[in-house]
């Protein structure tokens, strides 16, 4: 077994102040060692994490320009974190530094640790292709959009970056605000109607003004405001000189001055934080105005900041706020119009009239009305009505499925202000990475071996992030000298696209199948695949939550579950499990869109494979559970621990 | 590209139950992009036939092999020392690959692990659909890019026949009427004058048998 000659790899052998060189000939281990793996620099060392030696060891690396290490001792999370920040500082990045446990039961003796050793030294050589690359990308950022939000998110990034803002024929009510300013090209009657490429290098096809055009950018942030839209089948009232939608009521100058006006909220408008602001703006603006104001309300949501501080400011000015409860009629003269409403918390009292000259009528915030086509124009998702981004805990707000593109502001949901404001700063970072022209990034995304690619597009299509393209290369040993390529800015490294392979072509730094299926080469009766945004984090509850609880499981983490290839599957169970289970995150809510599904089809694959071999398809279950239920994790892999012991041993099992 | 869908295994389990040690086959070229026959696929396989045989108290070895394409014989050979070593072999390549892996390994038998369905497109992931009936006679100029042999359920030449009714066939709703589509498509090229144009019957009947394609300029005088 040997390190590939351009790895640079330090063996220490760290004897633990003697603790260790009783159960382990350290001199054995270094000889054996020396004379069948491939590195740079080996030695015995005492007492490794002291002062002293990593002051040797910073010199040694130094003097060797040693590039990998590889840490023989006791290993813990604690030694584990000291070693990865001293190789931070040293230059030499987490994924390059092996920890090699010989405190491992069975395996305190030479042969054990030497085997060790190569194990990790092979796993350094699976990391090999784990550098940093430095990439060049675009500064110049796409803002979507030229309303007030637009023009806002154009402003702050404009600070650090170029920034062109393009609006179709949507609200332009940013556009002065910004025409002209430093850094911010505006475009007006321009679509965009298809994006290539990648974060830090897009190309995007635009119909400008009728003529097609493209432009490259590094980022793009859609900033499309939400359009107040009245709903005339919800409210059943026709629009009028009394009764005005609240739009109509911003838009004209009139003098309400000594004028009784009544806001009505909660008919048209559920769940929208914005015509709630709002109305409680336009009341105290009316209230300063000195007219007589109302605001009947079903509930009032100040769920957001600065409208509890409205709400407090217009009762103290004098704002009546009024509840009601149920249906309410509205009855016009020409001289005033009547609400009646009942009032919940008197309910002895007959319905309330409620006389007013005025009546204005909230309004439901709907998306702009080129969201979908924009969203298949960018690739990107839409969800619960129609605005950008999918109802994901695991998503932040500027958050899109693709790398390179955010949504701030009120396109993908009615936000208030200054939520708006902290969107905006989060989104200036985000674009901020590439204002200087290059960025370096670990090349974590997986890797493809070129004469396994079919080029099939499966992974292409499979990917949720839209991070994989299909290159050219002559040098690649294949009949079409084409391969799949994940660009590492795109990649967001859940591994669909290597479980996806059906040439097995793909593999995922740090969770290559060699890796994963390592784990369950003498597996337990059970093993459990668990994805590290749920399922492990579940598990580690678990272990706090019942430190003694005692499970003969072995637990392998995946980034995402749509990582767990159908192969992992029958190979736990071929080499000797009684049951494998799927700890995934719940439904509609993966971090990779889609991960989970996949799983689900997986396992329903591989069950359909269990039946038609003539075994138990319930040897595989899978858990839909969540990072913090801990209790839920130990309650499935009771259940499955009973369900195998009444299944018995796996009749399936190949051991040799 | 060549649609196959992968066998059963129960009917492999039964085709393979006299030996004890086997080779399946893969194939690099259309069905491993159609999901059912690449190194992928290879090994689900290898693993459903271990497990089923330890289960039966009969354990059997299975190799795994997969070569770029099992339509040509010099790939076919890279299997020369797998095959040496097995008493038979399940090829997950298309009819083509199973049948020309049969000849060249004779006496070794072979076995299908897939059925062979169509040629056709991938439309998305897990999709696919029937496109070319490889008739040997091609009227897509005549009809607007769509094959009628392909994709109307009677293969008529000149459609639709009665049977359509709302763009759907009345041999199932799931089924398009090829014809409606041809429709369609003439009348978006402004081309429906064709609809009227008479495409006489094609001679299904095979005088020399089977069809053989040789292409006098290209082949070599091999002695």
């Amino acid at each position: 077994m040997s390190c590939k000659d351009n790895l640079r790899v330090g063996i220490y052998l760290c004897d633990c102040e003697g603790k260790l060189a009783p159960t382990v000939d350290f001199n054995k281990v270094k000889t054996n060692i020396q004379t069948t793996a491939n590195f740079e620099f080996i030695r015995i060392a005492n007492f490794l994490c002291g002062k002293s030696e990593q002051e040797r060891l910073a010199e040694e690396i130094d003097r060797y320009s040693l590039d990998r290490l590889l840490i023989v001792g006791c290993v813990d999370p604690k030694i584990k974190r000291q070693f990865i920040e001293f190789g931070e500082e040293k230059g030499i990045c987490r994924y390059h530094i092996e920890f090699v446990d010989i405190c491992k039961p069975g395996k305190e003796n030479v042969e054990g640790t030497v085997s060790l050793i190569n194990e990790g030294l092979l796993k350094m050589q699976d990391r090999s292709t784990i550098v940093y690359e430095e990439l060049n990308v675009l500064p110049e950022v796409l803002v979507i959009g030229c309303g007030k939000e637009g023009a806002a998110t154009a402003l702050a990034i404009s600070e650090n970056q170029p920034v062109t803002v393009v609006d179709n024929e949507s609200s332009q009510e940013g556009k002065q605000l910004i025409e002209g300013k430093k850094n911010i090209t505006v475009k007006t009657g321009v679509k965009v109607v298809g994006l290539e490429g990648f974060p830090g290098q897009f190309l995007v096809r635009f119909l400008d003004n009728g003529k097609h055009v493209k432009q490259s950018f590094g980022a793009i942030i859609v900033a499309l405001d939400a359009q107040p839209c009245f709903n005339q089948d919800k409210y059943q009232l026709r629009l009028g000189e009394r009764i005005l939608s609240l739009s109509q009521f911003i838009n004209d100058d009139k003098d309400y001055s000594g004028q009784k006006v009544t806001f009505l909220l909660g008919q048209a408008d559920e769940d929208s934080l914005l015509s709630h602001a709002a109305v409680l703006k336009n009341a105290l603006m009316l209230k300063e105005k000195g007219a007589d104001v109302n605001i009947l309300y079903e509930d009032m949501k100040v769920s957001a900041d600065q409208l509890e501080q409205d709400y407090e400011a217009a009762r103290a000015r004098g704002v009546n706020f009024l509840k009601y409860n149920g249906d309410l009629q509205v009855h016009l003269t020409a001289v005033a119009v009547t609400v009646r409403y009942w009032e919940p918390f008197l309910p002895q009292i007959e319905q309330i009239r409620l006389v007013s000259d005025y009546l204005v009528l909230a309004e439901d915030y709907l998306p702009d009305s080129g969201t979908a086509d924009l969203a298949t124009a960018l690739d990107v998702r839409t969800g619960p009505d129609g605005f950008f981004q999918k109802d994901n805990v695991h998503f932040l707000p500027i958050m899109s499925n693709r790398e390179g593109i955010y949504f701030v502001g009120s396109c993908h949901g009615p936000i208030h202000g200054i939520e708006l404001q902290k969107e905006i700063e989060t989104a200036k970072a985000e674009v901020g990475r590439f204002a200087g022209g290059k960025v370096r990034v670990l090349a974590l995304q997986p890797q493809v071996t070129a004469e396994k690619c079919a080029v099939c597009l499966t992974c292409y299509r499979t990917c949720p992030h839209h991070a994989i393209e299909i290159v050219h290369d002559e040098s690649f040993n294949n009949m079409y000298h084409s391969a799949a390529r994940m660009h590492p800015l795109a990649c967001r490294r859940c591994g669909i696209c290597a479980a996806e392979c059906p040439g097995k072509a793909i593999q995922l730094p740090l969770y290559t199948d060699q890796e994963i299926l390592q784990q369950i080469s003498r597996p337990p009766k059970l093993v459990a695949y668990a994805c590290e945004n749920s399922g492990a984090l579940a598990a580690d509850m678990a272990k706090s939550l019942d430190p003694n609880l005692q499970i003969d499981l072995q637990i392998v983490p995946v980034p995402c579950s749509g990582k767990i290839d159908a192969l992992y599957l029958l190979k736990a169970l071929e080499q000797g499990a009684d049951g494998v289970l799927l700890l995934v995150c719940h439904k509609e809510n993966c971090k990779f869109v889609w991960g989970n599904e996949r799983a689900d089809q997986r396992m329903e694959q591989v069950r359909r494979r269990l039946r038609e071999a003539g075994l138990e398809e319930d040897r595989v279950e899978i858990v839909y559970l969540a990072a913090n239920q801990g209790n839920q994790f130990i309650a499935s892999v009771q259940s499955m621990a009973a369900r195998i012991n009444q299944l018995g041993s796996n009749p399936g099992k190949v051991i040799e | 590209m060549i649609v196959v869908e992968n066998k059963p295994v129960e009917d492999i389990l039964q085709m393979i139950a006299p030996y004890k040690k086997v080779l399946i086959a893969g194939c690099f070229g259309c069905v491993t992009v159609c999901l059912a026959g690449g190194e992928k696929e290879v090994g689900l396989l290898a693993s459903q036939i271990r497990m089923a045989r330890q289960k039966d108290g009969s354990p059997i070895e299975v190799l795994e092999q997969t070569v770029e394409r099992q339509c040509d014989k010099e790939y076919l050979d890279k299997f020369q020392d797998n095959a040496r070593e097995v008493e038979a072999i399940v090829s997950l390549a298309c009819g083509i690959g199973i049948q020309y892996l049969a000849e060249v390994y004779e006496p070794i038998p072979v076995f299908p692990g897939v059925n062979t369905q169509f040629l056709g497109a991938n439309l998305d992931v897990g999709v696919w659909e029937e496109y070319c009936m490889a008739c040997g006679e091609c009227v897509l100029d005549k009809t607007g890019g769509i094959c009628p042999i392909a994709r109307c359920s009677k293969h008529l030449l000149n459609g639709p026949c009665g049977g359509s009714q709302y763009g759907k066939c009345e041999v199932s709703k799931d089924v398009d009427c090829g014809w409606h589509l041809i429709y369609e498509r003439l009348k978006a090229l402004g081309q429906l004058d064709k609809m009227a144009e008479f495409i006489p019957a094609k001679n299904w009947h095979r005088e020399k048998g089977p069809r053989k394609l040789v292409k006098e300029e290209l082949t070599l005088e091999r002695d």
